[in-house]
């Protein structure tokens, strides 16, 4: 019963968003069958072990639908602070739909498609149909049921994209509304590319990504995901990746936005010889909540995973990291390591950290570590006892703890510059530090 | 509500909820002698427990706590959350009373006894001779050298240390009883737990009066063998102010017994200086190599470190048990308390075992560390659960965790599942976890110098284990050893 009134209100906006609207069959169903699979699953709740440490309250207790309007225009200068310097091949959504002026999608080389998922419906049914997988939560089946608009980038075989694909999900206004943005990335073997996923804004809607990520052959992929939601916002996302054979995944995930926010990543190493890395950051203060659960699947032989994300948490924060590393019969040779690692702040600050291993192969090496503590005293004292003033000390000592992170990371270019000014920004400015 | 049912049968003796119960089940089951009336029928009821309190001779209040207990198990689920395949288990279909069997049917000479029994004594190096007596070893109750056991009583007696099976401190000791009993597992505290505490049958008492160090280990499998109260044991051991005692319980030796699950619940208590060592070894019947039968090991174990400066402190080898669910847990409440889990868990065959603890920090300056070594072979399933919390009073707060896996063999399985919530920014909380398998060097180089491939996955087996079997009691430890060894037979070669 609980479920009816969870979907309710979601199926009528269903209902209003599809009516009059000119849909093909296909997306009619995909879209049909996300509803129904949302209805039957209904929101996940805290007696589900994967849901355990996470208070979805705000999002249930008032549903937040999706706008049946367009954002109103938005000054251009607005996006500056999540924009990556230098050229780039952008794509702005506004609340779930594309916007062309604050777009510059540029010149793309032969091989590339990239372009609004509801562009590439018109244009390329069969590309567009490749953005619907079959599994997911709840929370993506009530985007493929919602969703207005999206990004599909393309490589072909042997295509490498030089330019930096900024794909920038912004949330305006004091709407109380959602937004569904689904984004496909497919590079064919030998492929390359660096993508830069923001999910921003400003107001205190919710926004709910899917993103399916797939990888051929020898194909690498840098993908990094700035989440800088409003303080009031909520953000859900989805990601799905499946790497072919010797595939390079890196990853960087950058969490400081939303007053509730979580980010499932499901990374499938199917081909021997794939390498996903996670690097990660969670900063958060006051009220906030976040998330990232992450599932690493070995499938087959001789692949690599290694995780290394921090988090700092002030106020009442609270820092949730889900970590899973899954070992299938067969695929010996794994090396997998984890490492959680976060600074507890403030007396109410609170942390909930599970990393965790599932190994069904012998000829393995899987770690994992954690640690969670303050700052150390005799650093504070050290830097103290060279004139430095104590509150710039625990900002300096706080700052080399997260930038580590990015270090280690070892990215190159304007996307290592844009996550330091994220992260010197965040020092400055919200964080708190002073 | 209680106390209405208590009304209702005001007289209740044992003969007359006997007599119901034969009426119920139209003499299915022939209760017409007094022997055969030892046995409760199959089936698990309101009746039936009070069949059991009565039969026990407990006070009302006993069976109140029996009856609240069995009320709140029936609206629970068997939690499903460990990473373990458990059969569908029919708790109507059990037997939950049977008088302690009489030593007639004790084995009276070694002749008696199962040979491959008796093999594996041997591979063990314990001659059953010399068991009993082992030395430094108080036992409540030996079948065959009551003597013994009477000598080590008085000595405890003088020191004022209480000793007793659990029903006899029910009748000597009923206020402590009351006191502590479910005041660490409540009795609604998981689904297992609600059920032993229904239908609990005997178990251990233990109760160490304040600035008295106990001079012995105290150990109780003698008695679990001979009179067969395993299957739902109570133990409820405190330990007041200043006092000191080191508890073994188990035995390295296989025990074997028809009851296939067995829930037992363990309460500690550590007042203001208090320490409590509590070691397990368990070797239960495993089943055999393709998993039929065996024993479902479901236990609730956990301490409380009331007082400050307490320490608790559990060290276990579990080697038997088709399978394991246990999670023997300190609730740090003093101040300057500590908590210490040592814990070794093999799975070959198909044995499964999902196993850790619970460390949660609620004083100030409390310290807890985590060595679990966890070994998978055959086609074994090891499960490292453990919860590390910190709450927002438990100032310096301190853990350490470190969780090794082993793996031999293909076809095994190695998981960890460490849960950490902190709460409060002064703690310190390390987590650390690896997993590998015993390098083909490591096995080459050992039988390069003429080890056979069992006696080198022996040595390397120990080595890997080495930090917990140190927390062991002496005697314990020597038997620990070999019992690894024993426990991997067939898994090389």
């Amino acid at each position: 019963m609980l479920i009816t009134d969870d979907s309710a209100p979601f199926q009528e906006a269903y209902r209003q968003l599809l009516a009059g609207t000119d849909q093909p069959d296909w997306l009619r169903s995909q879209r049909q069958a996300g509803m129904e699979r949302f209805t039957d699953l209904g929101f996940p709740t805290r007696r589900q072990e994967a849901w355990r440490f996470t208070d979805l309250e705000q999002l249930t207790a008032q549903p937040r639908l999706p706008s049946l309007d367009g954002a109103p225009p938005l000054p251009a200068d607005l996006l500056e602070p999540w924009r990556l310097a230098g050229k780039t091949h952008r794509l702005v959504l506004v609340n779930g739909r594309f916007d062309p002026a604050l777009s510059a999608i540029g010149t793309l080389p032969d091989g590339v498609w990239l372009a609004p998922l509801a562009e590439t419906v018109l244009r390329r049914p069969d590309v567009a149909a490749m953005a619907f997988g079959a599994d997911g939560n709840a929370f993506a089946f009530l985007n493929a049921a919602l969703f207005t608009d999206g990004a599909v980038l393309v490589l072909a075989p042997g295509t490498v994209l030089e330019l930096p694909v900024e794909v920038i999900h912004y949330s305006a206004g004091d709407t109380q509304v959602s937004a569904h943005p689904r984004l496909r990335v497919m590079l064919g073997d030998g492929a390359r590319a660096t993508l830069v996923e923001t999910a921003a804004g400003d107001g205190n809607g919710w926004t709910n990504a899917v993103i399916d990520v797939t990888l051929g052959a020898d194909a690498a992929l840098t993908h990094v995901h700035v989440q800088g939601e409003g303080a009031d916002a909520a953000h859900t996302s989805l990601l799905t990746a499946e790497l072919g054979r010797r595939a390079r995944y890196r990853t960087f995930a950058f969490i400081t936005g939303a007053s509730l926010s979580r980010r499932d990543m499901q990374v499938t190493l199917s081909g021997p010889g794939a390498v996903f890395t996670l690097h990660g950051a969670y900063l958060l203060d006051g009220g906030q909540e976040a998330t990232l659960a992450v599932r690493a699947d070995h499938k087959v032989c001789d692949c690599r995973t290694e995780e290394v994300v921090k988090g700092v948490l002030q106020g009442a924060a609270h820092g949730v990291f889900l970590g899973t590393v899954a070992v299938r019969p067969g695929a010996d040779g794994t090396d997998a390591r984890q490492l959680n690692r976060n600074l507890l702040l403030s007396p109410s600050a609170r942390v909930d950290t599970k990393p965790e291993l599932e190994i069904f192969a012998d000829d393995v090496k899987c770690s994992h570590g954690a640690t969670v503590g303050s700052l150390d005293e005799a650093a504070l004292f050290y830097l103290q006892a060279r004139g430095i003033d104590p509150v710039t000390a625990r900002s300096m000592l706080v700052a080399a703890f997260a930038a580590e992170v990015i270090d280690a990371a070892g990215l190159e270019g304007e996307v290592e510059v844009l996550l330091r000014r994220h992260l010197a920004r965040w020092l400055g400015g919200e964080g708190g530090l002073g | 509500m209680s106390d209405v049912t208590i009304a209702e049968r005001p007289a209740a003796g044992p003969d007359d909820i006997l007599d119901s119960i034969v009426q119920a089940e139209g003499y299915k089951y022939g209760f017409f002698t007094e022997i055969e009336a030892e046995e409760a029928p199959p089936g698990l009821n309101e009746d039936i427990v009070r069949f059991i309190s009565a039969k026990k001779g407990e006070p009302a209040w006993l069976l109140e706590w029996r009856l609240r207990a069995f009320r709140r198990w029936q609206t629970m689920d068997p939690p499903d959350w460990a990473k373990l395949n458990i059969a569908p288990i029919d708790y109507q279909a059990a037997s939950y009373y049977s008088a302690p069997k009489s030593l007639k049917d004790a084995p009276k000479s070694l002749d008696e006894v199962d040979p491959e029994l008796l093999k594996t004594y041997e591979k063990l190096g314990i001659p059953l001779g010399e068991r009993a007596a082992l030395a430094g070893v108080a036992v409540d109750a030996v079948f065959d050298s009551v003597s013994v056991a009477t000598t080590y009583k008085d000595k405890l007696g003088e020191l004022g240390i209480i000793f007793c099976s659990f029903g006899e401190a029910v009748r000597e000791h009923p206020d402590l009883v009351r006191r502590y009993l479910g005041s660490v597992v409540p009795v609604a505290d998981n689904f297992f737990a609600a059920l032993n505490s229904a239908v609990f049958s005997d178990g251990s008492f233990v109760y160490v009066p304040p600035g008295v160090r106990c001079p012995m280990e105290l150990s109780t499998y003698f008695r679990i063998n001979a009179a067969k109260t395993g299957q739902f044991e109570r133990t409820l051991l405190i330990a007041d102010k200043g006092a000191y005692v080191s508890y073994l319980e188990g035995c390295t030796a296989p025990q074997r017994d028809e009851n296939q699950l067995h829930a037992a619940v363990v309460e500690l208590i550590a007042l203001e200086d208090a320490e409590i060592k509590y070691a397990t070894v368990q070797n239960w019947y495993p089943g055999d190599a393709e998993g039929r039968g065996g024993i479902y090991n479901f236990v609730t174990k956990r301490g409380a470190c009331r007082g400050h400066r307490a320490k608790i402190s559990w060290a276990q080898v579990e080697t038997g048990s088709a399978i394991t669910w246990k999670y023997p847990s300190c609730l740090l409440e003093g101040d300057h308390s500590v908590g210490a889990f040592y814990s070794v868990a093999i799975t070959n065959n198909r044995q499964q075992a999902d196993t850790g603890t619970k460390m949660i920090h609620i004083g100030r300056n409390t310290s807890s560390t985590v060595i679990s070594k966890g070994i998978s072979a055959g086609r074994g399933q090891n499960t490292y659960r453990g919860q590390v919390k910190v709450l927002s009073a438990a100032d310096g707060a301190r853990n350490y965790t470190q969780c090794d896996s082993l793996l031999i063999g293909k076809s095994c399985g190695a998981h960890t599942v460490p849960y950490i919530d902190v709460r409060h920014p002064g703690a310190k909380v390390e987590h650390e976890a690896t997993t590998s398998k015993i390098s083909d060097e490591q096995m080459f180089y050992c039988q390069q110098r003429g080890l056979t491939a069992e006696d080198a996955l022996s040595l390397i087996v120990n080595g890997f284990c080495k930090e917990v079997l140190n927390e062991l009691p002496m005697e314990f430890a020597v038997e620990a050893q070999k019992l690894l060894a024993v426990s991997l037979e067939g898994s090389v070669g």
